[in-house]
C-alpha cells in the first residue's frame, strides 16, 4: 500500500512561516491499495490538498473521481473539529456519481451522519445540508473493535482513550504488511494497556500522536494526547518497524518538532530499540509499505 | 484608532509557503482605541494569536463583533485563550439568527463530539448580544452601526466611529445586482439574460443604498474581494465580491482608503500581489487609496495618519 500524508497538525490549522516544513494543516492521511482503491483517514484541512491531487490524477487511484466514477473509504478517528473540518472542502464530494463510505467513531450510522450534518448546518456552512453535496455518502458506525474488508485492505479498529472521550485507532493490512494510525490517544500515567500494544504489534509503520513534550504532558495529561516519549514507549513495546510522529501541537514550530523527533530517537536508543526508525510526519510525505 | 489584521483569508485556513506573506488564517480584525477594551471583528483562526497577545496584557473585557457565523468567521473562538481565564468577559455581538438563539449557535461549536470544552464550562463570562439590521449602539466611546449584506444566511457590515475617525468592515457580500442571497439554498448561478425578480431587484437596491450610506466618508473600508471578475461570473451565488465591486462602493461613499480582504484560499501571495498591482494602477489618478490586508498589518487612523 501507498501512504500519503496531507495534514499533521493537532487542534487547529497553524499557518505561518514557522510551520512551512512539517505543515500547518490538520490531520489527513491517505492509503491507496494494490487495486488503486482510495482510503482516507481523517478529514482535517489536509484533505483539501488530497482532493486537488485526486482530481488532478496525481495519485495511482484506479477510479476517475473527476468523472464522478470514484468510490472512496473514509475512516474518521473521532468527531473533533480538526478531524472533520476539511470535509466540506474535499472537491470529490461535489461531483455527482462519486461515493464516499464513511466509517465513524459512533454507536450508529445515523449518529455518524448527524455529526457531519451538524457541520453543514446553514448557520455555519453555505452548503446547508449533506443532501446538497453531489456525491452519494454512506455512513457506518464503528463499535469498539471491529474488522472489515474494503477492496484489498483488511481494516480493524480499536477505541482508545482520548481525554473524556475516545478516538479510534486503525490497523490496515495488505499483503502481510501493516499500517497502524493512532492519533489523539492519551494513555493513563501507567502507559498503554497490553491490549493496545497487541493492536500495534509488529506494524511496519505506526503513525502515532506526539502532540507534546514530556514537560507539557505533565500539565496536560487530562487532555488525552501523547508526548513523544509515550510514542517511543509504545513503538518499543509493540516492536514496530518505523515510528511516524504525528498531530503536533499548534504552537510547535518546525524547530521544536525537529527537536522532539531527535529526542524521540534518543529515547528509542535508551530503550534498546535503536533499530526503530523515527520520523516526523510532514505534509507531502509518501511511504510505500 | 488602530486596525490590526490577525486573519485575512476566506473559506478555510491555508497553511503553506504560498501564503506566508499575506497569511493563511481566516478572518479576524482588531480595532484598538486608546484606553478602551479591545474590539475584535470576526473570530476566524486568526483569533488564536490575538488571544495569546491579549492574555499577555492581563485580563479584562473584550468585545467581539461577528459578521455572520460561517465557520471561517467563528472557528477560532474555541482556541481563544482569554476564555480560559477567570475574570475575563467576552461580549459577543451578532445578527439575531431568526430561527434560534445566538447563544445556541455558538454553543454548537463547543459541544460534543466536536470540542472537549462546552461553552458553559469556560472560565470567562461570555454574553451574547443579538442585533437587528440597522441597529446603532455604543461600545464604550465607540459608536457602532450595522447593515445587512448579500450573503447566504445573511451577513452584517459594521461601522465603528471614534473621535472623528471611522472604520467599516464589509465581509462577506456579493455585489447587489445578479442574485438576492438570503435563506434559500441556491445550487447554481442564475441563467444569463433572465431578468431579476422585481421585488428582489428593489431589495438589492435598498441594501446597496444602506451599505453606501454606512460607508459614507469612511477613513478605512475593509471589503470582501475574494473573487476576480472571472471567478465571480462562475459563482455569483457564493456571496462574494470582486475588487471592482468594492471600488464602486468605496467611490460612491467617498471612502478614503479601501482595503482588499477575505482572500480566496487558493490565492497565492504572488497572485495577490498581481491583483493589488492591477487595481493600484487602475486607481493611479484617483483620490481613493488602495491597500491589501495581510496578517500582522497595522493601520493607524490617528490624526494625520492613514
Amino acid at each position: 500500500m501507498r501512504l500519503d500524508i496531507w495534514g499533521v497538525r493537532g487542534s487547529i490549522p497553524a499557518p505561518g512561516p514557522s510551520t512551512n516544513r512539517y505543515g500547518g494543516n490538520t490531520p489527513c492521511v491517505s492509503v491507496i491499495d494494490a487495486n488503486g482503491h482510495l482510503c482516507v483517514i481523517d478529514m482535517g484541512t489536509g484533505v483539501v490538498s488530497l482532493g486537488t491531487a485526486v482530481l488532478q490524477k496525481a495519485l495511482p487511484i484506479a477510479q476517475d473521481f473527476g468523472a464522478g466514477a470514484g468510490e472512496a473509504t473514509v475512516l474518521l478517528s473521532h468527531g473533533h473539529w480538526d478531524h472533520i473540518q476539511g470535509f466540506p472542502f474535499f472537491a470529490p464530494v461535489f461531483i455527482p456519481g462519486n461515493t464516499l463510505n464513511i466509517y465513524g467513531n459512533a454507536r450508529s450510522a445515523d449518529r455518524v451522519e448527524a455529526v457531519l450534518e451538524g457541520q453543514m448546518n446553514p448557520q455555519f456552512s453555505p452548503i446547508y445540508t449533506l443532501k446538497n453535496l453531489g456525491a452519494k455518502i454512506n455512513f457506518e458506525g464503528i463499535r469498539e473493535e471491529q474488522c472489515f474488508r474494503v477492496s484489498n485492505l483488511e481494516i480493524c479498529s480499536m477505541e482508545l482513550p482520548h481525554g473524556e472521550t475516545t478516538a479510534l485507532a486503525f490497523q490496515i493490512k495488505e499483503q502481510g504488511k501493516t499500517l497502524v494510525y493512532a492519533s489523539d490517544v492519551g494513555y493513563p500515567s501507567g502507559g498503554a494497556s497490553n491490549a493496545i500494544i497487541e493492536f500495534y504489534q509488529g506494524a511496519e509503520v505506526l503513525i502515532h500522536d506526539a502532540t507534546y513534550t514530556p514537560e507539557e504532558q505533565e500539565e496536560r495529561r487530562y487532555r488525552g494526547l501523547s508526548s513523544y516519549l509515550e510514542a517511543a514507549a509504545v513503538a518499543h513495546r509493540a516492536q514496530v518497524g518505523k515510528l511516524v510522529l504525528f498531530h503536533y501541537d499548534q504552537d510547535h514550530s518546525d524547530d521544536i518538532v525537529d527537536e522532539n523527533v531527535r529526542k524521540c530517537g534518543q529515547e528509542l536508543e535508551r530503550l534498546g530499540a535503536g533499530q526503530i526508525e523515527v520520523v516526523g510526519a510532514f505534509e507531502g510525505m509518501t511511504l510505500e509499505i | 484608532m488602530r486596525v490590526r489584521f490577525w486573519g485575512v483569508r476566506g473559506s478555510f485556513p491555508v497553511p503553506g509557503r504560498q501564503t506566508n506573506r499575506y497569511g493563511g488564517n481566516t478572518s479576524c480584525v482588531e480595532v484598538e482605541v486608546p484606553g478602551h477594551a479591545p474590539i475584535v471583528i470576526d473570530a476566524g483562526t486568526g483569533l488564536r494569536q490575538l488571544g495569546k497577545s491579549l492574555v499577555r496584557n492581563g485580563n479584562g473585557l473584550i468585545h467581539l463583533l461577528i459578521s455572520h457565523t460561517h465557520w471561517d468567521h467563528i472557528q477560532g473562538l474555541p482556541y481563544f485563550s482569554p476564555l480560559y481565564n477567570e475574570g475575563n468577559e467576552l461580549q459577543v455581538y451578532a445578527r439575531q439568527p431568526g430561527d434560534t438563539h445566538l447563544g445556541a449557535v455558538f454553543a454548537h461549536q463547543n459541544d460534543g463530539p466536536y470540542f472537549p470544552v462546552p461553552l458553559e464550562s469556560l472560565k470567562a463570562r461570555v454574553q451574547f448580544n443579538e442585533l437587528l439590521e440597522g441597529q446603532q449602539f455604543a461600545i464604550g466611546n465607540v459608536h457602532v452601526r450595522c447593515t445587512r449584506l448579500n450573503h447566504p444566511w445573511i451577513a452584517m457590515a459594521y461601522r465603528l466611529d471614534y473621535n472623528g475617525k471611522s472604520v467599516v468592515y464589509c465581509s462577506d457580500t456579493a455585489p447587489f445586482r445578479d442574485i438576492l442571497l438570503e435563506h434559500e439554498f441556491i445550487a447554481a448561478p442564475p441563467s444569463a439574460g433572465v431578468p431579476l425578480d422585481k421585488m428582489h431587484e428593489i431589495q438589492l437596491r435598498m441594501m446597496r443604498e444602506k451599505l453606501v450610506d454606512l460607508c459614507r466618508g469612511a477613513d478605512f473600508l475593509i471589503y470582501d474581494t475574494q473573487f476576480t471578475p472571472a471567478e465571480y461570473e462562475a459563482k455569483p451565488h457564493w456571496g462574494h465580491s470582486t475588487p471592482d465591486d468594492a471600488i464602486a462602493i468605496a467611490r460612491e461613499a467617498g471612502a478614503k482608503t479601501l482595503c482588499l480582504f477575505h482572500h480566496a484560499p487558493a490565492r497565492t501571495d504572488d497572485e495577490q500581489d498581481a491583483i493589488l498591482a492591477t487595481y493600484k494602477h487602475l486607481l493611479r489618478d484617483d483620490d481613493l487609496e488602495l491597500v491589501c490586508a495581510a496578517e500582522g498589518m497595522v493601520v493607524d487612523l490617528a490624526e494625520g495618519g492613514s
